[in-house]
């Protein structure tokens, strides 16, 4: 019993001076990289509640990052920080701007706010928010800052060229969709344009478009085996083209048309490269073009040109790869058109920003 | 007399102490045991757990903002703790911590941004943030009475019915946020409620730190359920139905009765954990608030031995480590889901008890409470 | 399991499988949406029916398993692990098809054995330490999200990840697959037939052998089987194992079967769903299988139900089987109760 007692005592005085030792050298810990000599310059990264593998906006990002620190001189220091809470985004990005970093990207619409108030606090860095889109109002009377570029993208317009796509190459008169969760806006973009695209095609045109609203934002883009599966029920019902869009419950749906050897069009980027699996089957892939414009922003910043303010991405559709010969010409030739137009707005997509 | 060790009152301040200790030495133990391995796991898989350790003291002690929001992070663990602790000591298992307090949460948003607008009236903050706080916790009391119900009426295992009502609750969930109490602004494309009103919103301990009084709240509420159990008959009532339902029913108390109302108090704690995100933090509810606080509170009962204080104590101790998960991530790059195999560590080893004793020699205690021990009816 | 719930179940599925056809005959003809309903049911219970028979095995012998979902998360990725660096060695950057096949063997080898090791672990905690099975069970599934998150990151976020052999093939049973329209049904891939296998053999074990007896009586009564000379642990460990096997199966469908690929928290909550339908299906193989077809239905009309444009929010025929679930619980359809001894540690007395 004494001895017990003993060993606690023991423990606990082991664990004070454990305690009392760790903190001091914090301060002197906290700026890691304290070389004053070469002028660093280094990009932070905070995601939204998702992971930096997701194989989806937050890697696209991500991996625009990484391009920056391989080929922007200068560029000394890239990390990131994936966010397992909402109540932690201001922490995280305070991680980065108290220690002096010089470009902090923020991904997802669901650090908007949280971005906004860093950019006012820290005005002497560098924010850009992927998917995010600001404007003046009550939550952000001082839009726009000098230091804060919301980059947002057209999905709606990729969907639709994916849409006019897949309804020119069905045959059934069936085309379909497996996508994330409605709730998140690109996501809802992506959909409805395919869905406006294939309409404009084919009026008549049967378009399945199933999003996986019925679980939680954790679930939603990381359940490749229902996305295979909503593939498969459409495919069953004669659809042949499939549209896989979210993270990877849509890789899932490329896969179960690659499975079933009907056409499928991936998502985000030109996903040939990104889920060879799917190679046979997939015919294109409605791009946004997320990497090529971080990288673009951090170059900016890197060359003193950034201007705040709104940044809209290129979107399009990604090459036809191997299935090229399967493409009619007059299909590609009707897909340059539609592009054309969308990007003078001679064609208007007319589908919501978000799920009204 | 002052100095004499023999006086009634210092023998037994000193057995306290000596108690509070012996309590002790098995949890310290099992958190000690569980970052040696978590380290070894690190350094196999590549990682520097020096680093990612002190990365994470700091980030969760490391100066006065950091233990704000190390508190901050507590606040739920207390309470979605003490939802599962209480609900243990009158056993039953509540997994539907994580359904409930997402109820809490959304009655909780709507008195606060809807209710007064309902009512065209004003509500000064004395009777609004009460009002909110105390209709979140009844929510979330409903939502764990019914399971607690159904097993006093029907047998049917809380278990499954807590998890299975976790799903319901965050598909209604899911569906009003996105609908009927979706925040209208034009501009909004997040699946979130309007703030709640001003007067709503409980205030913040001290002006540039997000601690709140929902943290000093928490530990009232400690209090308040160790009074409960260890002061009350009620609280008699359910530790007995707890430990042994037949002497229960033979010296006459309502097992049907202590069953329902044993898992609405859960819940009610619950829903105070949602409640209080929504009123002290957030200000308005989000669907994507909660990731695992209920499931979470598992482990943070079972390390706080089901008893208010230790609970208290370990869910400061999960609020530290999922605190300084980023600020171990920031230094190190190491992935934050290493927090998730030392907690699952933490309560292998808490809960095998026997591994610590056996690796440190501490002795086997007589038996204490044999909490637990049944299955399914 | 009583017949009525039996039945109530089954017509269940029939239920919502016609709920479908009707709702979309407009759009479609009622033979395709059938074959469809169908297919998608089976494909989604698949790990649920192996899941539930997990429990059903490691219940009937006294253990609670609420770890089938950690079990099934180590399954799926560690056997995914296994199956791509088998092919590397075989084969480097191409994939064969000697590769795919032996790597494929590996893969689901290799799954189920980390299946059977977590069954062990389990059996270890709350048969040997008298661990609380729920809390044995839990610190399994935590365990499994942390670990796999963690050293998924590790190996394959940076750097040149090997390429995945493929999926288990399809197999089409021999003249029902020839069947005009319904043929299709009957082209199943393997794990999916070993569920259903499983099922009838899982029955047959349990009901129709002296093992399935001693099974039984030691979920039942370990003090009386102990007494007529049952190793009560011995026959708790074994059946956990198994369980925990069976499990890893469920595990490998996830990235051997249904998708090349491993993902964290891919399994989705599943096990748990696994573990109502034993529940559901009154801890009989049969009737597990039953109702993880309800479950299998439900998210089958789900999907179908969106792509016709039903407005019904998505939500409300999700919470479907949850709600039914709740309601076989109480009994109104054909009382079963669990194995008396089900969740009980057994001590020998006077040891």
């Amino acid at each position: 019993m004494r001895k017990l007692f003993m060993l606690v005592a023991l423990l606990l005085v082991v664990a004070g001076v454990a305690c009392t030792a760790a903190p001091t050298p914090a301060p002197t810990a906290a700026p890691p990289t304290k070389a004053p000599a070469a002028p660093a310059f280094r990009v932070g990264l905070v995601t939204d509640v998702g992971k930096i593998d997701d194989k989806s906006f937050n890697q696209s990002t991500w991996e625009g990052v990484q391009k920056a620190s391989k080929e922007i001189p200068g560029v000394t220091e890239i990390k990131y920080i994936e966010t397992t809470d909402p109540k932690d985004y201001d922490k995280n990005i305070a991680q980065f701007a108290d220690a002096k970093y010089d470009v902090i990207v923020t991904v997802g619409f669901a650090l908007t706010d949280a971005t906004y108030a860093a950019a006012k606090k820290y005005p002497s860095t560098k924010f850009v928010g992927i998917d995010q889109f600001l404007s003046k109002d009550k939550d952000h009377p001082d839009w726009p800052l000098s230091n804060l570029v919301g980059v947002t993208f057209d999905e709606d317009k990729a969907g639709y060229l994916a849409g006019a796509l897949a309804a020119q190459l069905s045959k059934t008169g069936t085309i379909g969709a497996v996508l994330g969760t409605d709730v998140v806006p690109p996501v809802w973009r992506f959909g409805e344009g395919y869905r406006a695209g294939a309409k404009a095609i084919n009026p008549n045109i049967n378009i399945v478009v199933v999003y996986h609203s019925d679980v939680g934002f954790d679930k939603t883009f990381t359940d490749p085996e229902w996305g295979k599966t909503t593939a498969l029920s459409q495919i069953d019902k004669k659809a042949d083209v499939v549209f896989g869009a979210g993270g990877k419950t849509g890789n899932g749906a490329l896969l179960g048309a690659a499975e079933k050897k009907v056409f499928c069009i991936g998502v985000d980027t030109d996903q040939y490269l990104t889920v060879p699996e799917a190679k046979g089957c997939l015919v294109s892939s409605a791009m946004k073009l997320l990497t090529p414009s971080t990288f673009n922003m951090i170059k900016a910043a890197k060359d003193g040109a950034f201007k705040g303010g709104l940044y809209t991405g290129p979107v399009g559709l990604a090459p036809y790869h191997d299935l090229d010969a399967q493409v009619p010409a007059a299909v590609k030739t009707k897909i340059q058109e539609l592009d054309k137009g969308l990007q003078d707005g001679t064609i208007k997509t007319n589908v919501a920003p978000a799920k009204p | 007399m002052a100095q004499s060790s023999e006086s009634p009152f210092a023998r037994r301040a000193l057995n306290l102490v000596r108690l509070g200790f012996n309590e002790l030495t098995v949890p310290v133990l099992a958190v000690v045991t569980a970052l040696v391995v978590g380290g070894l796991v690190m350094l196999v898989a590549g990682g520097d757990p020096l680093l990612a350790y002190l990365g994470l003291w700091e980030g969760a002690f490391g100066d006065a903002k950091a233990i704000s929001e190390t508190f901050v992070w507590a606040t739920p663990y207390i309470f979605a703790g003490l939802a599962v602790a209480l609900a243990f000591k009158g056993g039953l298992f509540n997994i539907g911590a994580e359904g409930q307090l997402a109820m809490g949460a959304v009655v909780a948003a709507w008195i606060g941004y809807a209710l007064p607008g309902v009512l065209k009236i004003e509500l000064p903050a004395f009777i609004h943030i009460p009002l909110a706080v105390l209709g979140g916790a009844f929510a979330g009391g409903i939502w764990g009475a019914i399971p607690g119900w159904l097993k006093a009426k029907t047998g049917a295992h809380e278990v499954i019915n807590t998890i299975m009502m976790n799903y319901i609750i965050l598909l209604i969930a899911s569906f009003l946020l996105n609908g009927p109490m979706k925040d209208p602004n034009p501009l909004n494309v997040i699946a979130r409620t309007p703030s709640i009103a001003e007067s709503a919103r409980v205030p913040r301990l001290l002006p540039d730190l997000r601690v709140h009084w929902g943290f000093v709240f928490a530990l009232g509420v400690v209090v308040l359920v160790w009074w409960l159990l260890y002061k009350t008959t009620v609280g008699f009532e359910i530790r007995t139905v707890g430990t042994n339902p037949n002497a229960g029913q033979y010296a006459g108390m309502n097992v049907a009765w202590i069953t329902v109302l044993t898992m609405g108090l859960s819940g009610a704690l619950a829903g105070l954990a949602g409640t209080i995100e929504v009123t002290a933090l957030n200000y308005r509810h989000e669907l994507s608030f909660s990731l695992g606080y209920g499931f979470d509170a598992i482990t943070v009962a079972l390390l706080g031995k089901t008893h208010p204080v230790g609970v208290a104590l370990a869910a400061i101790l999960m609020g530290a480590m999922r605190n300084g998960a980023t600020r171990m991530q920031f230094l190190t790059q190491v992935p934050v889901d290493i927090v998730s195999v030392i907690q699952s560590l933490i309560l292998l080893f808490v809960a095998a008890d026997v591994i610590v004793r056996f690796l440190f020699r501490i002795r086997t205690p007589k038996q204490g409470d044999a909490m637990m021990t049944r299955g399914w009816s | 399991m009583s017949l009525p719930r039996f039945a109530f179940i089954l017509l269940t599925v029939g239920a919502i499988i016609a709920t479908a056809v009707v709702i979309g005959g407009a759009q479609l003809p009622a033979a395709l949406i059938l074959v469809s309903m169908i297919r998608t049911t089976l494909q989604v219970a698949t790990p649920l029916t192996l899941g539930a028979l997990s429990g059903v095995y490691c219940e009937r012998a006294g253990v609670v398993n609420i770890a089938i979902e950690g079990m099934m998360l180590l399954s799926a990725f560690f056997g995914f692990v296994a199956s791509i660096y088998t092919n590397q060695a075989i084969a480097g950057t191409e994939i064969t098809p000697t590769s795919t096949a032996l790597s494929l063997i590996v893969g689901v080898t290799v799954a189920i054995l980390i299946g059977g090791l977590s069954g062990a672990f389990h059996a270890a905690l709350s048969v040997t330490f008298r661990v609380n099975q729920i809390i044995s069970g839990t610190v399994i599934n935590i365990l499994a999200i942390g670990l796999t998150g963690y050293l998924n990151r590790q190996l394959f976020f940076q750097g040149q990840v090997p390429h995945a052999p493929g999926v288990l093939p399809t197999i089409h049973i021999p003249v029902l697959a020839d069947l005009p329209v319904f043929g299709k049904i009957f082209e199943q891939q393997l794990i999916a037939i070993t569920a259903i296998v499983l099922v009838v053999l899982t029955h047959f074990v349990l009901f129709h052998t002296p093992w399935g007896l001693r099974t039984r009586a030691v979920g039942e009564h370990p003090r009386a089987a102990d007494t007529v000379g049952i190793n009560v642990f011995k026959m708790r460990y074994a059946n956990t194992i198994i369980g925990g096997m069976i499990a890893g199966l469920a595990g490998a469908y996830f990235t051997l079967e249904s998708v090349p690929s491993f993902e964290p928290l891919m399994t989705n909550g599943r096990g748990f769903i696994s573990l109502a339908a034993m529940i559901f299906g009154g801890w009989t193989p049969f009737g597990a299988w039953a109702a993880s077809l309800v479950f299998g239905a439900a998210q089958a009309l789900q999907i179908n139900a969106q792509g016709f444009g039903i407005p019904v929010p998505s939500q409300f025929v999700g919470m479907l089987p949850y709600i039914l679930t709740m309601i076989a619980l109480t009994g109104i359809v054909g009382k079963t109760s669990a194995p008396a001894a089900d969740g009980i540690a057994y001590e020998k007395t006077g040891g």
